[in-house]
């Protein structure tokens, strides 16, 4: 059972996408597309032939199959619903951030590689991003490691206790941001649209078509879905599942889904209050965001809790 | 109540807050926000004054806690507000670093007291980084000092770096008595209102309220 619980995430990304998307357009007053049209998005795309430039080089052909597979394999590293995770005992939650890393660094080689101007221009905004979000992230997560005593994540969700302590709240808060860059939403990137000069994630992604496209698109959601269950794993693991039991890793997966659902919530709520920032003024808010993750750490070693 | 105090570690959201308005106090160039930051930390300051109070059971902690409400609460940032209306200005536009380096480096400040004070300091208060937080606070209180160019958010780091000290020497001594705490807080007060009136004579006479142009000779 523990071995395949990592499906749930190749399966059920596309929904949350879709659930965002449709919850944020309520809030905006519009009725917006059905939950499931990610799904519908994903076999058409796949139905459809592509178009491949005639300059690009191998890495262009290799790069969804990598990024795809560098996703799948975080997926198998994170519990789920049961914190007897799939392949947890080789891995940790190191490793989870650089296998995002190396996804996003052949995403990055992949927009260089048609050679436009407008893949460049996101490859160049991707790494910058990344260069601040990366060491927020990991800072933030390991005052969750610290007070658990391992980075493994399934330890982590083990042994978090209910009562919240501020540097707790810090280390949170600096994650939240950090997820929002990650997965390009509003004050970092804006999500629907590749017409916009300020675009990063779907800059890289304009030269894609067909199957390709629809590789890269589904690993998107599966790393926004694997974002949110670290969240949920590393801060609020309540309910998750540690014995085994079908009937509890039943009730688990139930409590897993609301979870899933309140940070989609959360995420078109963040959407729809914050507008997108310029990309100079990116710097600020990812600082800001660092230095509340490094305040945690701090705080953490102070009170000891 | 006393035990739910303890159990959800209120004293230590109160302290942390406290150090998060400072530190966030470097983010803002809007003076408004600014203004509305240190507000936050009076408040907060207050608010531990008064827990401190309930939790020892001290009746003069009360006073000074409903002082500090008051003064650094209410007059001081209704006071501040004015004068920020009054000169026209509502940004520090060019501050000698940019938000994210002074950000960093107010973090920077934060560890280095926490690295040089987690040793060799004994400290009888409530809480055990209360004085760490305090002194950090007053740091940062300098460094804005430092950084800013208008003689108004000179002055808000001024007033973070007597909120830094008074939270000082509260942790150390759990409060002093009434009527010195009185005598700082009519002091600041005071030199306050008088900074405020010198802010707007330099708007005046220098049409501008950026005190690097003070070093230009008027003849």
């Amino acid at each position: 059972m523990e071995y395949l619980q990592f499906i749930i995430i190749i399966i059920f990304s596309p929904l949350i996408q879709g659930l965002i998307k449709k919850l944020k357009a309520n809030m905006q007053g519009r009725v917006g597309p059905g939950v499931l049209q990610p799904y519908y998005d994903l076999i058409r795309l796949l139905r459809k032939d592509m178009v491949v430039s005639r300059v690009t080089s191998w890495i262009f052909k290799a790069t969804p199959y990598i990024v795809f597979a560098s996703t799948v394999s975080a997926a198998m590293i994170i519990p789920i619903i049961t914190t007897r995770s799939s392949f947890g005992m080789m891995g940790d939650v190191i490793a989870v951030i650089y296998l995002f890393a190396a996804g996003r660094f052949f995403m990055a080689l992949a927009g260089l590689d048609a050679g436009t101007a407008f893949g460049g221009e996101g490859s160049s905004r991707e790494m910058t991003v990344s260069i601040l979000v990366e060491p927020m992230m990991m800072l933030s997560i390991f005052t969750a490691a610290i007070s658990a005593g391992s980075t493994n994540v399934a330890r982590i969700a083990e042994t978090q206790n209910l009562f919240y302590s501020p540097p707790h709240i810090l280390a949170l808060s600096a994650f939240v941001v950090a997820v929002v860059a990650e997965t390009g939403r509003i004050p970092v990137d804006n999500p629907d649209t590749h017409l916009e000069l300020t675009m990063i994630h779907e800059g890289m992604l304009l030269e894609y078509s067909g199957r390709y496209l629809a590789l890269m698109e589904w690993a998107h959601y599966m790393k926004q879905m694997l974002l949110f269950t670290l969240a949920a794993d590393i801060f609020f693991p309540i309910g998750i599942d540690s014995g085994g039991a079908p009937a509890l890793i039943a009730a688990s997966f139930g409590i897993y889904l609301c979870k899933m659902f309140l940070m989609a919530c959360a995420m078109a709520l963040i959407e729809s209050a914050r507008v997108k920032l310029r990309f100079f003024q990116l710097p600020s808010l990812l600082g800001g965001a660092f230095v509340l993750a490094f305040l945690s750490l701090l705080t953490y070693i102070m009170i000891g809790k | 109540m006393k035990n739910w105090i303890e159990a959800f570690s209120v004293i230590d959201f109160i302290s942390v807050g406290i150090l998060l308005t400072a530190v966030a106090m470097n983010a803002f160039r809007r003076l408004e926000s600014c203004v509305r930051t240190y507000t936050v930390n009076s408040w907060l300051l207050s608010s531990l004054i008064a827990i401190v109070a309930f939790m020892i059971g001290e009746t003069h902690l009360y006073i000074a806690a409903a002082l500090t409400l008051v003064t650094k609460g209410i007059l001081l940032p209704v006071f501040l507000r004015r004068i920020v209306k009054q000169m026209k200005v509502t940004h520090d536009v060019e501050p000698y670093i940019n938000n994210a380096l002074s950000l960093t480096i107010s973090g920077i400040l934060v560890a280095v007291v926490y690295a040089s004070l987690s040793v060799g300091i004994f400290v009888s208060g409530f809480s055990k980084n209360v004085l760490q937080i305090s002194i950090a606070v007053i740091l940062i209180g300098l460094f804005i000092m430092i950084t800013r160019r208008k003689a108004i958010t000179q002055v808000i780091g001024l007033l973070f770096m007597e909120n830094g000290l008074f939270l000082a020497g509260f942790s150390l001594t759990f409060g002093m008595p009434t009527i010195i705490e009185l005598g700082v807080l009519f002091d600041m007060l005071m030199g306050v209102i008088i900074l405020g009136i010198f802010a707007i004579q330099i708007k005046r006479v220098f049409t501008s309220s950026d005190l690097d142009k003070l070093t230009i000779l008027k003849g």
